[in-house]
């Protein structure tokens, strides 16, 4: 019956070309869609990943309920304040680093680690004053953690190692200030004196608002906050990131500091990339819906105009599966094909979009073009909803033709 | 005895028409019998009840010991595909087949096409039609569609022909040698033919001729005898 179902396949050509192209349009756009979304989400995640720490390991500071300090004044009393307790509950910095840097060396699961100080600064040069936060940080453990390195754009990030009083600052906090490279500025922090600080380097990370930071070797930053020895945060990479969400809530159990993960960190972020997702699969539904329809509209048709045939296959002895075979797979090869020529198609068009450039000339990522997916899940994927429409808007009309007695068929036609 | 039908009734439509009433009678193996009647008597209700196109309201039919009514959907056509060989008024060829195609698809069914081609091509040689195998339906006269519609029937040598009107659609010299075809199958290959016919003469052609006349078997010559005619 395969053998007939392509001849009646070949003898109407417009009509198997035309279905041919819905299945061949949806795949290949599903392919392209797909790839441009994936690579994008895939570029999205891999900047989250590289541009801050995998897991933040952070002062924990909560704020004071009405009840909060019953039990250190009064054990097991039940105390009604006159004037309740508010403000903050914890503490400024990580408590006992040491032990935190131990437990990552010795976790096989680190990558890196990069202890950090940050601190709200005032950065003056001549009359232009700018509030900003100025990290202190190992630049050489830092460049392990995160790619701050590879966002500069003047000047290396290890310019800052061994302290010396650099800083390397933001390129939108350069442009604030007013400030170029090798001035020196003036930094204060707290009210306490300032500190002149000469510029080394500037950085473009691609965001406005990290690129209003500023960075200094730790131990400068912590004698200009009068914190020696202490760090605000511990900034930690992972060897496999997805494990981030699991180790951040293992570590949060054991220690009383706050660990977050990079993706508790970007919920926002990662539900605008779930909603894409969904989109996404909307659209090719709705897509393959309108191509099954086109498949089920002329495979209803041909049953029609084939019911003769159908009288006398039957009369020959060719049973009901017989005929559901015969239209059905009509069904599934235009569905094949056209789903083949898709992925194909699809797969050009990737390529030919993977050559766009994207990005403005003068950022940091100038040259790169666009990130598109080329994962292979895509492409079996496309290819399973394409056989599977063409196989749901194929075997109501071969039921149908199954269901022909050829009594009917011949009493009609005599 | 190879086909027999006892107390056969035919009821269709709603409200309920009768078609057939309390048919019986035998048609022994090799026998050549025309059903003849006018138009609406029921002879090719009849033809299509005892081919198993059909299923009787009532009463039974027997080919070949088997009953129709209770033989199993996948034995009932296999044994359709193997025994029986069906021609039509309308050939019903298929239009993106050629003729060769046409006559060797009963063969596809229990993959017998490179055993039968042979005889396949001898059929549509002995038809007239040795230069047209690889014609289209649409690339042929009605009369040469029709032989190898029969060519068709043939190819499984089965040993039960039914033909209904075979020549309704052709003109006499055409139908004067489809029927030629038909009764030499008859002879040579002692294929047993119900031919439904309202032409006398070509009902003549058959060994025995039931009539029909409002669905019942009019009084007509005995069953047949071998040699009778």
């Amino acid at each position: 019956m395969i053998f007939l179902a392509f001849r009646y396949l070949l003898e109407r050509r417009k009509q198997t070309i035309f279905t041919l192209l819905g299945v061949f349009l949806g795949t290949m756009t599903y392919v392209g869609v797909s790839g441009f979304f994936l690579g994008f989400q895939n570029y999205m995640v891999q900047q989250l990943i590289d541009n801050s720490a995998q897991i933040h390991i952070q002062a924990r500071q909560d704020v004071l309920t009405e009840h909060g300090l019953d039990e250190a004044f009064y054990k097991h009393a039940y105390v009604q304040w006159v004037s309740p307790p508010s403000g903050l509950l914890g503490y400024l910095e990580v408590q006992d680093p040491q032990a935190w840097y131990q437990r990552l060396r010795a976790d096989q699961r680190v990558r890196a680690f990069s202890p950090l100080i940050s601190a709200p600064v005032l950065f003056t040069l001549a009359k232009n004053s700018v509030s900003a936060v100025l990290t202190g940080c190992d630049p050489l453990q830092q460049a392990q953690v995160t790619s701050i390195a590879k966002s500069m754009v003047d000047g290396k990030f290890s310019d800052i190692a061994g302290g010396g009083n650099r800083v390397i600052m933001g390129d939108e906090l350069m442009k604030r200030i007013g400030a170029a490279k090798d001035q020196v500025v003036l930094v204060s922090i707290g009210g306490r004196d300032s500190t002149p600080m000469k510029v080394v380097g500037r950085f473009i990370s691609g965001n406005r608002g990290s690129d209003l930071q500023a960075y200094a070797a730790l131990n400068d930053v912590q004698r200009m906050n009068g914190t020696p020895n202490r760090v605000t945060e511990i900034a930690v990479r992972l060897k496999d990131y997805s494990q981030a969400g699991s180790i951040a809530q293992d570590w949060s159990r054991i220690s009383p500091e706050k660990v977050e993960s990079w993706d508790q960190q970007n919920v926002n972020i990662l539900s605008v990339i779930k909603m894409q997702t969904t989109l996404r699969f909307t659209m090719i539904f709705a897509i393959l819906l309108v191509a099954g329809f086109g498949i089920y509209n002329v495979l209803n048709m041909t049953v029609t105009q084939k019911r003769q045939d159908i009288a006398i296959l039957r009369s020959m002895g060719y049973d009901t599966f017989d005929i559901v075979t015969l239209f059905f797979t009509q069904g599934v090869m235009v569905g094949a094909v056209g789903g083949v020529c898709g992925l194909l198609s699809g797969y050009l068009l990737c390529r030919y979009l993977q050559t766009i450039s994207f990005f403005p000339p003068n950022s940091s990522h100038a040259g790169e073009t666009l990130h598109i997916s080329l994962d292979w899940a895509i492409y079996l994927q496309a290819s399973m909803l394409a056989l599977v429409a063409a196989s749901i808007a194929s075997i109501l009309p071969a039921r149908a033709a199954g269901k022909l007695t050829p009594i009917e068929i011949i009493r009609a036609g005599a | 005895m190879s086909i027999e039908a006892k107390n056969v009734g035919k009821v269709v439509g709603d409200p309920p028409v009768r078609i057939l009433a309390n048919i019986s009678l035998m048609i022994e193996d090799g026998e050549f019998v025309s059903l003849t009647g006018k138009s609406g008597s029921g002879k090719s209700t009849l033809l299509y009840l005892l081919s198993s196109l059909d299923t009787p309201s009532e009463g039974s039919v027997h080919i070949s010991g088997n009953d129709l009514g209770r033989m199993k959907s996948e034995e009932l056509y296999r044994f359709r595909n193997v025994e029986m060989g069906f021609v039509f008024q309308f050939n019903y060829l298929i239009a993106e087949l050629s003729a060769l195609e046409n006559v060797l698809m009963p063969t596809l069914k229990l993959h017998r096409k490179s055993e039968l081609k042979p005889f396949g091509e001898s059929l549509l040689e002995k038809f007239g039609l040795k230069e047209k195998m690889d014609r289209f339906p649409r690339q042929l006269s009605g009369g040469e569609q029709q032989r190898v519609a029969i060519a068709r029937a043939l190819i499984m040598k089965p040993k039960y022909l039914f033909a209904d009107e075979p020549t309704g659609s052709l003109d006499s010299t055409n139908g004067a040698l489809v029927m030629e075809i038909i009764k030499r199958a008859n002879q040579d290959q002692k294929t047993t033919v119900i031919l439904v016919t309202h032409d006398e003469d070509f009902a003549n052609l058959a060994q025995r001729t039931i009539r029909l006349i409002d669905g019942k078997i009019a009084a007509g010559p005995e069953p047949f005898e071998q040699g009778s005619r």
